[in-house]
């Protein structure tokens, strides 16, 4: 047992300081911060000067604040349920059988592995395209309008649209592998007992898959506060309120956008606040509704 | 699972069976024919000139294939240096990373200790916490120790993916079955290199997935990057990228810029293809079943 | 055991660091404070007098002598951009004139992100590059006092006044040089207006709808709008109803209903609208309504500033025979001239060793040969009056020097930082046809606040 110990201490330790490092002290002062007015954000803490909650009054009085969190919102619900629904569809679809699995897994896979800004880039001067884009053609050839996809209006269900392609194949290959994990003796089973395809994964996929779907659901929430680049990609010259998620709003008070002079990290700070409050509370509604399973493979 | 595929091999084409899975073969080719689309569009438009990516002509070649795209692409916007960064990156990060988190996933998933739940916990709260959440102290906190360059990206990177790659594996550890390390204890040998030797070579298959995500999301890792990444020598391929989309303003070249994507993207393409082999094998034939 | 090993000193680095990083974060945090304000004007001192010395013999015989003079110059290019070229051989030429070695750092467009803490930790920096407006607002105190240098190598008669002025007049000092500016007008294809007959560009709004109509009957498209301009497009509009202090001011406390130019402003823009002056699916995402004036031809003008010209030739690869005008003024408005100007520009950091020959390599940069070349392969406009703007560029040095009072990026509506993204939308929507009156658009922009 005491050589266990000695184990336990060599082998925890890294991970430990990791986590007290690159995340407690952080995360502290980051917190710390929220509560100061603070310019820039290498002011040393002589700088600081108490505000109390003012940098928060301050950011949920701001409407861009307020309309960026309102577009994560959509981000987090509309595109939650489409893609895990989709990457759910697919990593059924993969492990029920069907040949050519590896190829088909790689080719969903595919767009993650794009670079987002060369794919941005796709969609914008390509999928989306007024003139020649892929979507208005196929519109046109069964005979409809063409759609002005970067119009304020459908702006941002365009990004969307677009993030979500990009992101099913990620969850789709975590689904699979959770799948995998369910003892095949179990389907056996089932056949024999006739049970049909549908009925298989009512009974025994969803329940087994508690685990692996709270996971992506917490990745989901992490990705979608953590939801910047498309956001930048899809307004090249100057922030736009239809595509602004909070991370840009953030960058822009941190940092300064194009035009903008002032910066204020502590607004910064209270942003990143209230987003990892946003994320704990998801995490800690996922662990009430779905109780880890215990069961042992 | 493994026997069941070896002999469905071996078997001629149960029409019935392949008729009833139909609907899902369709939902995923259809899907695959919109990436397909897609990725003939950059690799077109990397061998066009901007007037005819710009006039949606990027199919029909009619002033040839400008390979000097990926020449210009290459040499002149940068990125063969964007790509030697990404890859430094990427493969150290993903080496660090298992040295930290494998150790840490085993005793924590095979040992009770005390602050063993808290440190759990700690893995997945860190995993959630927004990288937005940590910058600013961490900008801060390296400007202070004049802590930069390359060293400083893979410290960064090599530290985000820890409480990932850690939870990750904790389940994979998990699952292995005592007996291993019962017969190891039982045989005299150590705990660490029961660790080493028995254990770690059991969770391979996960090691491999893990790792795959990992390298992918350094490589095109982006938001860290923008933010410490402090000039171009150091600058991976997302960042570089969008260095490359902006200048565009001046240079207009927006074949090579798709030339650039290309070559980003093929390595990750390719190692993922081979890769994906070696997960499927792992996990349909390994240990997990015991 | 021998892995065991290796995760214990891995650990143990990681202690040390970490100890070594709690004992820090409390000593140099006011060290870092004094150190600046201290060594500034310390060094201020005796540079003030040795320049005058120096400059003398620089301008004498046109080069000193800096052997063994290193500096450090962090640029806001990317290696291989046009302009990164054209610094790298001018920094070349001038090591071997005057033996000073420059070092220079490619930083790329997101400099802006870490100058700031680079400069306020001390961080070994000659030279930095970036917008005027920043450094004369934001960097200000890290930028070494440029005025007695400027005046002692005669600087105004190389430069552009407009810029000199207003940094001066943000930083309280000459803060920096300029080294590529930046003019805002309606940019057209020549070409068309010499088909459609118009031989003086449009001065007065009247004068432009007319314009328009000439262009639409021959067949052509009048204005081309990408949505990411569409801002900057209607404040130049709002501008010469206003004034952009005016601008400012309702951007920053609303009241737009209350000012009727805002709805006469806004109901011009429906008005243009809806006769058919913007070209076919404008406002579009950026850059494709732009690219139309090169790829179609058909289409004549664009409100930007004049990198626009580059960029649509390059991205349609043709040759538009490019002019520029003024914004045309509108029929009792409070501003019928200003445009908007811009520069990306040099600073010489408030420690530097040798902020003499610092300022010699800016100057050696942005006049004469050199600042010759940038405006050529860049297709800019050069920052000494006295060189020639390529063709492309025809009318931007005379549009600069008829400006006193530049107007800022989207003339004033960006000083809401908060509410900058949202009134982007309703000028979008603006532009897109969504209101049926100016009074609905100036309520619609009341209800944001």
């Amino acid at each position: 047992m005491k050589k266990n110990k000695m184990l336990i201490i060599c082998f925890i330790l890294p991970c430990l300081i990791t986590l007290l490092i690159m995340y407690l002290y952080p995360v502290g002062r980051t917190v710390l911060m929220s509560f100061f007015s603070i310019e820039s954000v290498t002011a040393g803490m002589s700088d600081w000067s108490f505000n109390g909650f003012g940098n928060y009054a301050k950011i949920f009085n701001s409407p861009a604040f307020k309309t960026s969190m309102w577009n994560m919102l959509r981000i987090w619900l509309v595109g939650g349920v489409f893609t895990l629904s989709l990457a759910l569809l697919f990593a059924v679809i993969l492990t029920s059988g069907i040949r050519f699995k590896k190829f088909f897994r790689a080719a969903i896979y595919l767009p993650n592995v794009i670079s987002a800004v060369a794919l941005a880039t796709m969609w914008i001067q390509y999928v989306f395209n007024n003139d020649y884009g892929m979507l208005n053609k196929m519109l046109k050839m069964v005979g409809l309008e063409g759609v002005k996809w970067l119009g304020t209006d459908m702006k941002f269900w365009a990004m969307l649209f677009a993030f979500i392609f990009g992101a099913v194949g990620y969850y789709m290959l975590i689904f699979i592998s959770g799948i995998e994990r369910i003892p095949a003796d179990l389907y056996e089973a089932a056949t024999i007992d006739g049970a049909n395809k549908v009925q298989q994964f009512l009974k025994i996929t969803m329940p087994l898959l508690k685990g692996i779907t709270k996971t992506n659901v917490t990745f989901w929430s992490v990705h979608t506060t953590t939801f910047f680049l498309w956001s930048k990609m899809f307004s090249p010259v100057d922030t736009e309120a239809t595509t602004i998620v909070p991370v840009v709003y953030l960058y822009d008070t941190v940092f300064g956008g194009k035009g903008v002079t002032t910066r204020d990290a502590g607004a910064g700070a209270a942003v990143g606040v209230v987003l990892a409050l946003i994320i704990i509370v998801i995490y800690f509604i996922m662990n009430k509704l779905l109780k880890d399973d215990d069961l042992e493979f | 699972m493994s026997k069941k595929k070896k002999v469905r091999f071996g078997e001629p084409v149960n029409w019935r069976k392949e008729l009833s899975l139909l609907p899902g073969y369709i939902i995923v080719t259809v899907w695959i024919i919109f990436t397909a689309a897609f990725l003939f569009w950059i690799l077109a438009a990397s061998f066009s000139t901007s007037r005819e990516i710009f006039s949606g002509n990027v199919f029909k070649f009619e002033s040839g294939f400008h390979l000097e795209n990926y020449v210009s692409a290459w040499q002149a916007q940068n990125v063969s240096v964007f790509f030697a960064n990404s890859l430094l990156y990427a493969v150290v990060a993903c080496v660090g990373v298992i040295l930290i988190s494998a150790p840490g996933a085993y005793v924590l998933s095979r040992f009770e200790f005390f602050g063993n739940k808290v440190i759990k916990s700690g893995l997945i709260v860190a995993m959630s916490i927004p990288a937005v959440m940590i910058i600013m102290p961490i900008f801060a906190l390296t400007t202070q120790w004049n802590l930069k360059g390359r060293i400083l990206l893979i410290m960064l990177y090599i530290f985000l993916n820890v409480p990932y790659t850690t939870t990750y594996l904790l389940n994979f550890f998990a699952t292995l079955s005592r007996t291993y390390e019962e017969a190891a204890a039982i045989d005299g040998c150590p705990p660490a290199k029961t660790f080493w030797i028995i254990m770690l070579p059991l969770v391979q298959p996960a090691l491999v997935t893990v790792t795959i995500f990992n390298f992918l999301g350094v490589w095109n890792e982006f938001f860290m990057a923008l933010i410490f990444a402090s000039s171009a020598e150091m600058t991976p391929v997302g960042v570089g990228l969008l260095q490359i989309v902006n200048s565009m303003k001046y240079t207009g070249n927006y074949g090579g810029l798709f030339a650039a994507v290309i070559i980003v993207f093929l390595p990750t393409f390719l190692l993922y293809i081979f890769l994906s082999e070696k997960i499927i094998s792992g996990v349909t034939g390994g240990g997990i079943k015991g | 055991m021998k892995k065991k090993i290796v995760s214990l000193l891995l650990a143990s680095v990681m202690a040390v660091s970490l100890l070594a990083g709690c004992g820090k974060t409390e000593t140099p945090a006011p060290a870092e404070e004094a150190a600046p304000a201290e060594e500034a004007p310390a060094e201020e001192a005796p540079e003030a007098e040795a320049p005058a010395a120096e400059e003398e013999a620089a301008s004498t015989d046109g080069a000193a002598d800096y052997s063994g003079v290193e500096l450090t110059f962090w640029s806001m290019w990317s290696a291989g951009e046009p302009q990164a070229v054209v610094i790298e051989e001018a920094a070349k030429a001038f090591s071997e004139k005057t033996g000073a070695t420059i070092n220079i750092e490619w930083k790329g467009r997101d400099i802006n992100t870490i100058i700031q803490t680079a400069l306020e930790s001390g961080e070994k920096i000659d030279i930095f590059e970036d917008d005027y407006s920043r450094i004369a607002k934001i960097y200000k105190d890290f930028c070494y006092d440029l005025t007695d240098m400027a005046a002692a190598a005669g600087y105004d008669a190389q430069s552009f006044k407009c810029f000199n002025d207003v940094a001066t007049n943000w930083a309280g000092f000459l803060p920096c040089v300029t080294e590529q500016p930046q003019v805002g007008g309606i940019f057209y294809n020549k070409d068309i207006f010499d088909d459609c007959g118009i031989t003086t560009p449009p001065a007065t709004w009247e004068e432009f709808l007319a314009a328009c109509q000439t262009m639409v009957d021959k067949g052509y498209q009048p204005l081309a709008l990408d949505s990411a301009y569409a801002d900057f497009t209607f404040g130049y509009h709002l501008d010469r109803y206003l004034g952009e202090a005016a601008i400012s001011e309702l951007a920053m406390n609303g009241g737009w209903s209350e000012n009727e130019n805002v709805a006469k402003a806004a109901q011009d823009i429906i008005d243009f609208i809806a006769a058919g002056y913007l070209a076919e699916g404008a406002p579009e995402e950026y850059p494709s309504s732009q690219n139309k004036i090169g790829l179609t031809g058909k289409v004549a003008m664009i409100v930007c500033a004049n990198y626009v010209c580059a960029e649509v030739n390059n991205n349609s690869g043709t040759e538009i025979n490019w002019s520029m005008f003024n914004y045309p003024s509108v029929e009792g408005g409070a501003d019928t001239s200003n445009s908007y100007a811009g520069a990306n520009s040099l600073a010489i950091s408030s420690y530097s060793e040798n902020p003499q020959a610092a300022f010699d390599f800016l100057l050696f940069l942005t006049s004469g040969e050199f600042d010759q070349k940038m405006a050529d392969s860049a297709s800019q406009i050069p920052a000494d009056p006295r060189n020639t703007a390529p063709a492309i560029m025809s009318g931007t040095v005379e549009a600069l020097q008829a400006t006193s009072n530049p107007l800022s990026w989207n003339m004033g509506l960006n000083d809401n930082s908060d509410l900058k993204a949202s009134f982007k939308d309703l000028i979008i929507q603006l532009y897109e046809g969504k209101f049926a009156t100016g009074e609905d658009f100036a309520a619609a922009m009341d209800a944001l606040y």
